[in-house]
């Protein structure tokens, strides 16, 4: 079994994974423990310099200029509205290309799939110009569909490739089965391979939920009014004029944080479940 | 501004009026940088009593992130104008207006009288022989100074730079650095690059600088680095790893003297605690004394795009923002000082003591490095301070440099 209990180590390995793993674990989670303490720290603190140190009170109510001070919880709307329908829209899509590359056998086959994957190898930021100026000619530019269209054309390329090889693991003999029954192609994919795929479906939808919420680039490209923007975008707008408050961005950053990790617990078992699967035959 | 227009809606059930009064609103769109809580907060308040005066208009405001405002202007101004927006009078407005992007609102300077009110800036919202900006706010720089660490080495408060650089020595002495900046974000060095140009060669000159008209090999620019010089070793020795608002603490704490820096840093002062007793403002010492005193005054002021949908309101906008009084308001809130000059000046002893600087300026009002050059010039010019101030020694090879980027720049 892999990897070997550490249990059945030796004890001089025992003892350096119990000091190691809480070392690698305190360095690890270091940035996120400093965003945290900052988010509850009071900004007179940073003016006198107390940036490391412990707050001088826990200035809960960072949380609340968070909400005072912006339209955060339109921020925290306008994400959802941009990555539910992008999380729908690119698994939908990228179910029924898998599908039908993964089990037809046609042609251009393994081109179009090629398309597919390549698309993935396209940096983004070189599509920023061309973007920007579709979704303003296509008057989409600063609202959610302009966003979410793109997300959704973009993400499709990946989700493809997951979808496809997933499919493609799955015994065709159930689809030959159903064929000899003579049922229709879309109840196949409806009724046999759609159940079959659920986690996949899950693991997919939170690991594309996660990609869209924490887009930053393309919510700065693609909107700029508060109507359209983000969470992610809307974060900046914490910052003043002159003072960078980074208290109440850091408090605004945990908050921006909490729906992917909730995302994650939530879904855990079908994350892990969908990663795994088709790994041991 | 929703729960602006529920507020309104709410307002007019209560007062009965017909629906039919909100369906004739006309809709002015007004786009601005002022995220600030308190800046935020002093235009909804200047918008609401915009809207009690014109209670046919509706104002819809959107408020944008500071630094993103200064590449969306580009992008919003040819795309989806507002009928209002707020930007930077002289060289920061004039790419604009060449590329036909501001309306022409002279005739709301003469219908109302402004360029007597606002004569001080007529200089600066002027191209071409019109008006483009209605300036509203302007604030003054200044050194800002620990008075506790200067009683603590027994330094008087310098009114030449000769006395400025013998307190150092104090400082020195005491182990507190004599002048602090952060310039990771290279801003805070043209502040002290305007103010010793101003005090050496004067604003004519520096006008002329920024302008592009005189090399940066010129003697005149060299004697403003040797004067730099004799301060740069007395500076926090670390500025260029930190912002500005890093090194407010080291005010704070005593850990050094002197800041050259904008009114605005009051405020972050006050919040490490320090008081009007402990927290001291003196202006700029000056350094030769044949030159008439200029001042650093960065004014912010609005202006209609030339795409916006709603002109008329949109002038009725501006003349609001104009008046003495708005300004008067506008300013108690922003604590800064108003352009108007029959405005009044609220009771903080750094307003008072700016107002009284820029209202008695004999030389003329700088706006400061980066918006009285032309951009890429700015750029490279602050990099070039920050240089000197880490390697005073490359300053022929900064000059040159300078030289160059001035003949790329100015064609």
């Amino acid at each position: 079994m892999f990897p070997r209990p550490i249990q059945q180590r030796s004890q001089a390995a025992q003892w350096i994974y119990s000091i190691a793993l809480p070392l690698a674990l305190i360095l690890w989670l270091f940035p996120l423990l400093g965003v945290a303490v900052t988010s509850v720290r009071p900004a007179s603190d940073l003016a006198q310099g107390n940036y490391f140190g412990i707050p001088s009170y826990l200035a809960f109510e960072n949380y609340a200029d968070v909400f005072r001070n912006t339209p955060m919880l339109q921020y925290i709307r306008n994400s959802f509205i941009v990555t539910i329908p992008t999380v729908i829209g690119a698994v939908a899509l990228s179910l029924m290309t898998g599908f039908a590359l993964a089990v037809y056998r046609f042609k251009a086959n393994l081109l179009i799939f090629f398309m597919f994957v390549a698309g993935n190898f396209v940096p983004f930021q070189i599509l920023m110009v061309p973007v920007r100026d579709m979704t303003l000619n296509l008057g989409l530019y600063n609202t959610y569909a302009g966003l979410a269209l793109f997300h959704i054309a973009f993400q499709t390329g990946f989700c493809t490739l997951f979808m496809r090889n997933f499919i493609k693991a799955l015994p065709f003999e159930l689809i030959e089965a159903a064929r000899v029954e003579g049922v229709a192609e879309w109840r196949i994919f409806w009724f046999i391979v759609l159940p079959l795929m659920r986690p996949a479906i899950a693991a997919l939808s939170v690991l594309i939920f996660t990609f869209i919420w924490n887009d930053f680039f393309w919510a700065t490209v693609l909107t700029t009014s508060p109507d359209a923007q983000p969470i992610t975008a809307g974060l900046s707008s914490l910052n003043g004029q002159w003072v960078a408050a980074w208290n109440l961005v850091s408090a605004g950053s945990i908050l921006a944080a909490l729906p992917p990790v909730a995302m994650f617990f939530l879904m855990q078992k079908h994350f892990i479940a969908g990663l795994t699967l088709g790994a041991v035959k | 501004m929703v729960h602006k227009l529920t507020g309104a809606f709410a307002l007019g059930a209560a007062l009965m009026l017909s629906t039919a009064a909100f369906a004739q609103q006309r809709v002015l769109t007004f786009t601005t940088d002022n995220n600030d809580p308190a800046p935020k907060a002093a235009w909804e308040q200047l918008v609401a009593d915009f809207e009690a005066e014109n209670p046919d208009i509706d104002v819809q405001m959107n408020i944008m992130d500071r630094e993103g405002y200064k590449t969306a202007i580009r992008n919003f101004l040819t795309t989806d104008p507002p009928d209002v927006a707020n930007w930077y009078p002289a060289n920061r407005m004039k790419p604009f207006v060449d590329a036909g992007l501001f309306l022409d609102i002279s005739d709301v300077y003469t219908e109302n009288g402004l360029d007597k009110q606002l004569a001080s800036t007529m200089p600066i919202v002027t191209q071409d022989g019109k008006q483009w900006m209605i300036p509203y706010t302007y604030y003054q720089w200044g050194i800002y100074y620990n008075k506790s660490v200067y009683e603590q080495v027994g330094a008087t408060v310098p009114t030449t730079w000769d006395e400025f650089i013998a307190n150092c020595e104090k400082f020195k002495a005491a182990g507190i650095d004599c002048l602090t900046t952060g310039s990771s974000q290279l801003w805070p060095t043209a502040g002290i690059f305007d103010y010793l140009n101003l005090r050496t060669n004067g604003y004519e000159f520096h006008k002329a600088l920024t302008n592009g008209e005189i090399p940066w090999t010129d003697d005149r620019v060299r004697a403003t680095f040797a004067e730099w010089a004799k301060v740069v070793p007395y500076t926090t020795a670390n500025h260029a790893a930190i912002d500005w608002q890093d090194a407010v603490p080291l005010i704070v704490q005593g850990k050094a003297a002197n800041y050259v820096m904008g009114n605005f840093a009051v405020a972050a002062f006050k919040e490490g605690g320090m008081t009007n007793d402990t927290l001291g403002f003196l202006p700029f010492p000056t350094i030769n004394p044949d030159v008439p005193r200029a001042e650093e005054a960065p004014t912010d002021a609005v202006f209609i795009p030339a795409g916006a949908k709603n002109v008329p309101d949109a002038k009725k906008f501006m003349a609001f923002v104009a008046r003495a009084d708005v300004q008067t308001k506008l300013n108690e809130a922003l604590g800064q000082l108003p352009v108007n000059s029959g405005s009044k000046v609220g009771d903080d002893p750094f307003l008072q003591a700016g107002f009284q600087l820029l209202s008695t300026t004999p030389g003329g009002i700088a706006q400061f490095f980066d918006r009285d050059a032309p951009a890429e010039m700015a750029k490279a010019g602050m990099e070039g301070f920050q240089q000197f101030m880490i390697q005073p020694d490359q300053l022929d090879a900064i000059l040159t440099r300078l030289e160059q980027v001035r003949g790329q720049v100015y064609k």
